[in-house]
């Protein structure tokens, strides 16, 4: 059977073209229910009596039919193991995928779940269930029908099936269908139809073994809420706001929230220099942080600056109604703005509509209640740029102590905070489980299981070499080869060698896990492994991109094991000039896998003089060459503080804090390994003009330098940023004797100044953009970690096709696809960057908990208000604020004490009295952890020398009450 | 044209069933008179004044904006109207466009394979564009979206798929219905900066605009066989025929205008018989005019707005 949908459509050039479809209606679809005695089934029952669900609406076993809106807002309810028998219409699957592709996929995790019994009828396909579009009907009308339709045709038809003797003697309630729907009007006109319907909400509470399936329930409006007056303007609808775009009355952009003010925000436009300032509740009108939203633009005079005040909301309860001296204390904050300085303002709109919400899920706690017993509670999500949440939920009491992930559902006019739900508990705060989860999610990254398609593409265990894989591969396993690593290293992605040839050269090989090997294009294992991009390290704690069995095992080149690698192999002269190179896929049996401690001790050992030792030395040595030439090339030696911590093996907490050391033997590894690179770049490069996957990193723009030239003239050093070389030899310039960590902290303010580099496809840009300004090389690729970036294991496959090694697939030439991937990984191995970071900063206060120490420290930077100090010891970077904020008691405080530092413009110093602060200065600062705020630890500073009566704490253990500290410390910011 | 071998003793019959007067013998008891009749018998058994059986079906071919299907006889069109976006010519701002392709069917005649029924096409082209050049004919102004920038332009495509004589007149009544049968999707323009505009298109494939189409024109081909002239003239009568003349007709407030003519054949025509041909062809296409409007009438009530279920000649 057949029929013709027929719908009009635009095209880009303004064409109006009518399109018309055949669509077949078939007569062969199973309704996949074990009660059916007619159907056709061509797959196992999905619909089986063994699942019952009890209800009090309905007490008869029943199937569910979902409308669409019940899948979109109950997402949740959904996905807990209580709904089963459950039938999902073509037309629902559609209409979710239309809106919210998320949503739809995590519906098909579910229908794809055998055991939940979620069957999809494809009611459009059918021929008794197929709706065509009448005329004067909506498309949403059209498949609201259509879904009635289909109830209804299966409850008949089920009917039917349990008509029979058999059935009736086997004295059975009869199975019925039921539509859960939260439209109203569909409702309605079901029950005219005679279908069994209820509420998602109503089927939710009649659901006798499962009463707290409740909490999970989108709550678009709390029940028996009193009326409030709207709080904020309406939001324009979509029409409108597509209007406006047009007419350019309207502006789009993401909207980014304050971290530091609740009550300002900013908005990111095309075209426009600055981001436009949006101040005031109205102004922001529930915009939530990453939405794209519709902003129009103040008239001039209407301008402000943005507040460099700190405003954090004070605690609110769940019934509380904004109280009046709230709303005026607000408004006396905006009047200050007004008065801003008219050079100081920025353009400065209001929020008008949302074009999209990115309300994703939030973690955060619950905050205590005063009210016992009471179901509405607000959520505080960690993030500050997000607004609290309000949520209703019976088992406060048990999460009360607990970081749980909540999310929005909407934010009504009427509601000062969204609504939103409880979606799951991650565990007890300050438990390194629940923590690390927490920065898991925050940064986006994938951290689930490895599903169980994804591990079926693993290889089969016991896993062995055949003769036919040494066949193709060149045989290195008698070469003395070995590893190099940090130690307690499980994902040993690179290994080297070094041998003489008879002619007098030195033969040098890296060589690589084969990873490309086991990961085969396009297949679920691979697809997830470019989804993750990369792996994540949280301390003591590893995210792998690829499954342990290959990261941990068949990829990782342990000692004495035989491994699939790939190999890339020059010839060099004493004076590390490359003569040859060559590439290839090989076996390997690395003879030891090393720590950079060990390995430096064997060379540093003049009484060994074994094949490896020797070849260490040989590698080392061309390694400081190398290097040297890289130099003075320009590369740049930057750093950053970068610590160790030593974690306690059971309990997950740290231990000991170390600073990194740096060895001749990291050094040795990284020059090989950026050789490796460099070669392997410069092939891709020459074989695959269009498509190679390269890597840059952009010179900054010179502003970016204006800091560190600032800092360094305060000094009496003169910085040159003209040139990768020039900055290179003014960096080395930067010694004081009397301050031996200065060129460090230069160095560190350098790294400061960079741009973030980046992959891209080599056919997408010119080649003079494919500069690595940072390591000063024409050309750069990752090669050498296949096992944690997959970049990498794009580059074998380039490098695999480009000498034959392996076979080529039509994706790895397409650049539009691969520039997807490589957009992605820059997203992710950013985002993996910024966990591992906030990991540090975690395990950091979990370290200083309960403890105060007084350590060395340097200043960073002088500020208006405050001195940013860095401890070296720990790569710490804190603030010590001099004078307290406008705001509040600790000023009063301050005045007290008189203590008075004067802030110079000119020479940017801080004095007070004859003690004067100069940037890079050393002090003494003592460290402690405020815990007041449990969501937001903060690391405290405090000045211990030079010693300023009245502001300094006292060396001595006793504080002398009379003289109170009077230090304000508000926040602290770690960067590194 | 499709060429009909005809022997001379058969172009006579022809002739003679239009013209010949012959006499015929009355008797009467009290005198005996003989009366000169005019035999107005064709070889069909129509007077001069009739057409021949028509059978018309629209809104077959879905995939156009608008169809009809027109069998006369043994003359088989079939029209389908496309609608396209496009910019109206600067000198008639506020016009749309129509445009006309006529695509003679090997089907219908073996000649016409190739390039064989080009010039068949071509004029049947011309005289439908004659016919249609008119605004008081067509009224260009309905097809006008904004003026000087956007305007829908027409596409009507005629297919023939048999030849069975009068084709202009198939045709143009083809193209009425088609026409008639016509949906335009509704739109509404915004007005962006500058002053240029932009069109948005409703979503429900049942909101459509239709083209007003009382003025459209038909054609009437009235042949001269012979002293006489005659409409609906078959494939045979062409052949006889030494000149025609096809008068558009078209529809204002209840009477025919006349909105073009068009000579084919190679004879030459008084200015007395020219007249006549011309009152003739405007009666006839008067008369078909309104049978025609009352057929599509009431085949859209039967079918209603829903699309038809398809049963048809071409399922």
């Amino acid at each position: 059977m057949q029929t013709l949908r027929e719908f009009t459509r635009k095209t880009k050039r303004g064409n109006i073209l009518k399109i018309v479809r055949e669509h077949y209606l078939r007569d062969d679809i199973g309704c996949g229910s074990d009660l059916c005695q007619y159907c056709f089934q061509n797959e196992a029952y999905q619909l089986t009596s063994d699942h019952e669900i009890k209800s009090s609406l309905f007490k008869y076993p029943h199937y569910i039919v979902l409308d669409t809106n019940v899948v979109l807002d109950q997402i949740d309810v959904l996905e807990e193991d209580v709904f089963h028998n459950v039938i999902v219409l073509t037309t629902v699957l559609n209409e979710v995928k239309h809106k919210s592709s998320s949503i739809y996929k995590r519906l098909n995790e579910i229908i794809h779940d055998r055991t939940r019994n979620f069957y999809v009828f494809v009611n459009e396909h059918h021929k008794d269930t197929y709706a065509d579009r009448e005329p004067d009907e909506t498309a949403n009308d059209r498949n609201d029908r259509a879904i009635r339709l289909a109830a209804k045709w299966y409850d008949s038809h089920l009917q039917t099936s349990q008509e029979s003797k058999v059935f009736q003697r086997s004295g059975r309630t009869a199975t019925r269908v039921i539509l859960l729907s939260d439209d109203a009007g569909n409702r309605a006109k079901a029950e005219a139809e005679g279908i069994l319907v209820s509420t998602a909400a109503d089927y939710v509470k009649s659901l006798e073994d499962f009463p707290l399936l409740v909490d999970k329930l989108s709550q678009k409006s709390f029940e028996n809420e009193k009326q409030a007056l709207p709080q904020y303007p309406p939001h324009l609808s979509m029409k409108e706001l597509l209007e406006g775009f047009r007419q350019k009355k309207l502006l789009q952009g993401a909207f980014q929230a304050s971290r530091e003010n609740y009550l300002e925000g900013s908005v990111n436009v095309e075209n426009y220099e600055k981001a436009i300032l949006i101040q005031g509740r109205e102004s922001l009108n529930r915009a939530v942080d990453g939405d794209l939203v519709a902003v129009e633009l103040l008239p001039e005079s209407e301008w402000s600056a943005p507040s460099e005040i700190v405003l954090e909301e004070k605690n609110v309860y769940a019934d509380d109604v904004p109280s009046e001296d709230r709303v005026e204390q607000e408004k006396e904050m905006l009047q200050q703005l007004q008065t801003a300085p008219v050079a100081e303002r920025t353009p400065t709109g209001r929020i008008v509509g949302i074009v999209r919400r990115k309300w994703r899920q939030y973690c955060g706690i619950l905050q205590p209640s005063l009210i016992e017993d009471t179901t509405r509670h607000i959520f505080v999500p960690a993030d500050r740029k997000i607004p609290r949440i309000r949520i209703e939920t019976r088992q406060a009491d048990k999460l009360q102590n607990q970081r749980i992930i909540v999310t929005i559902d909407s934010w009504p006019r009427n509601s000062r905070y969204p609504h939103g739900h409880f979606v799951r508990s991650l565990g007890p705060l300050g438990n390194m489980a629940t923590e690390n989860e927490v920065i898991l999610l925050e940064h986006d990254v994938p951290h689930c299981k490895f599903s169980e398609e994804v591990l079926s593409f693993l290889p089969k265990m016991p896993w062995t070499i055949t003769p036919e894989d040494y066949a193709k591969r060149v045989d290195l396993r008698d070469l003395y080869i070995c590893s190099v690593d940090p130690p307690g290293c499980t994902d040993i992605d690179d290994a080297l060698h070094c041998r003489e040839l008879p002619n007098g050269n030195l033969e040098v090989g890296v060589h690589i896990a084969d990873v490309s090997h086991f990961i085969r294009p396009s297949n679920a294992l691979d697809k997830e492994a470019a989804a993750r991009g990369t792996t994540v390290y949280l301390v003591g704690k590893r995210i792998d991109m690829v499954p342990e069995l290959l990261s941990s095992n068949l990829c990782s080149l342990v000692g004495g094991v035989e491994r699939f690698a790939f190999s890339c192999i020059w010839e060099l002269d004493k004076e590390a000039n490359v003569l040859a190179k060559r590439f290839h896929k090989s076996v390997i049996k690395s003879k030891r896998a090393m720590t950079y401690e060990e390995a430096q001790v064997l060379i540093d050992d003049s009484s060994k003089n074994d094949e490896i030792t020797k070849s260490l030395r040989n590698l080392n040595r061309l390694a400081k060459i190398l290097k040297k030439r890289r130099m003075d090339n320009g590369a740049l030696v930057l750093a950053s503080p970068e610590i160790r911590f030593q974690v306690d093996s059971e309990t997950h907490e740290p231990l000991e804090v170390e600073a990194k050391q740096m060895r001749d033997t990291n050094s040795m590894v990284e020059e090989f390994m950026l050789l490796a690179n460099i070669t392997v770049a410069q092939h891709i490069s020459n074989e695959f003009t269009e498509c190679a996957v390269l890597r840059r990193h952009p010179k900054p723009p010179p502003t970016n330098f204006d800091p560190l030239v600032k800092a360094a003239r305060y000094q009496g050093f003169e910085v040159s940023t003209e040139t990768g070389l020039e900055l290179s030899h003014s960096l080395d310039k930067c010694v004081k004797a009397d301050n031996p960590y200065f060129n460090m902290m230069i160095r560190i303010l350098t790294t400061r100044c960079m741009m973030q580099a980046v992959y891209f496809i080599s056919g997408s840009l010119q080649k003079e953009e494919f500069f690595h300004y940072g390591l000063a090389a024409p050309i750069y690729t990752h090669f050498t970690s296949p096992i944690r970036r997959y970049s990498d294991i794009m580059v074998h496959r380039l490098l695999a096709a480009s000498i034959g090694a392996d076979s080529t697939y039509a994706q790895l030439l397409e650049r539009k696809s691969n520039e997807e991937i490589c957009n992605n990984l820059n997203y992710r191995h950013k985002m993996a960057q910024y966990a591992g970071r906030a990991s540090v900063a975690l395990n950091t206060h979990l370290f200083f908990r309960g403890k105060e120490e007084d350590e060395e420290g340097y200043v960073l930077f002088v500020r208006k208000n405050a001195l940013q100090v860095l401890i070296p010891k720990y790569g710490l970077e804190g603030t010590l604020y001099l004078k307290s904020d406008k705001d509040g008691k600790d000023g009063l405080e301050r005045t007290k004490s008189e203590v008075v530092f004067t802030f110079n413009e000119e020479d940017h110093t801080q004095r007070c009295g004859n003690v004067i602060f100069h940037s890079f200065d050393p002090v003494t600062v003592r460290l402690s952890l405020d815990s007041t705020n449990v969501q937001h630890e903060k690391l405290v500073f405090r000045l211990v020398k030079p010693y300023i009566k009245g502001f300094s704490v006292e060396t001595t253990t006793e504080v002398d009450p009379e003289q109170p500290p009077a230090k304000k410390m508000n926040k602290q910011k770690k960067k590194k | 044209m499709a060429y009909v071998a005809l022997s001379e003793a058969e172009k006579t019959f022809i002739l003679h069933g239009v013209e010949v007067i012959s006499s015929v013998p009355l008797f009467n008891s009290l005198f005996k008179v003989s009366l000169f009749l005019q035999e107005d018998f064709r070889c069909d058994g129509r007077s001069r004044r009739d057409y021949r059986p028509m059978e018309l079906e629209t809104g077959l071919v879905s995939n156009a904006s608008g169809s009809a299907r027109l069998r006369l006889a043994n003359t088989d069109i079939l029209v389908g109207v496309k609608t396209e976006i496009d910019v109206p010519n600067p000198l008639t701002p506020e016009f749309g466009k129509i445009e006309f392709f006529v695509d003679c069917s090997a089907n219908a005649t073996p000649e016409f394979e190739g390039r064989g029924g080009s010039d068949l096409a071509q004029e049947l082209i011309l005289s439908l564009q004659n016919a249609y050049e008119s605004p008081l004919a067509f009224d260009y102004r309905t097809l006008c979206l904004i003026p000087g920038q956007q305007c829908w332009k027409l596409y009507i495509d005629i297919l023939i798929l048999e030849c069975g004589g009068n084709l202009h007149d198939a045709v143009s009544l083809a193209a009425k219905a088609a026409l008639y049968n016509t949906k335009l999707p509704r739109v509404t323009a915004t007005l962006l900066d500058a002053g240029i505009t932009d069109l948005i298109i409703s979503d429900n494939p049942y909101d459509c605009t239709r083209i007003g189409t009382d003025a459209v024109p038909l054609l009437v081909t009235v042949c001269k066989i012979g002293d006489y002239c005659l409409v609906d003239p078959t494939a045979e009568e062409e052949v006889c025929s030494t000149v025609s003349m096809v008068v558009s007709v078209s529809m204002r407030n209840e009477t025919p205008f006349l909105s073009g003519t068009h000579m084919t054949g190679g004879g030459s025509m008084h200015r007395d018989t020219m007249l006549n041909c011309i009152q003739l062809g405007l009666s006839m296409g008067e008369q078909l005019n309104k049978l025609l409007v009352k057929m599509l009438k009431a085949e859209e009530t039967r079918v209603g707005p829903k699309r038809p279920k398809t049963v048809g000649f071409l399922k």
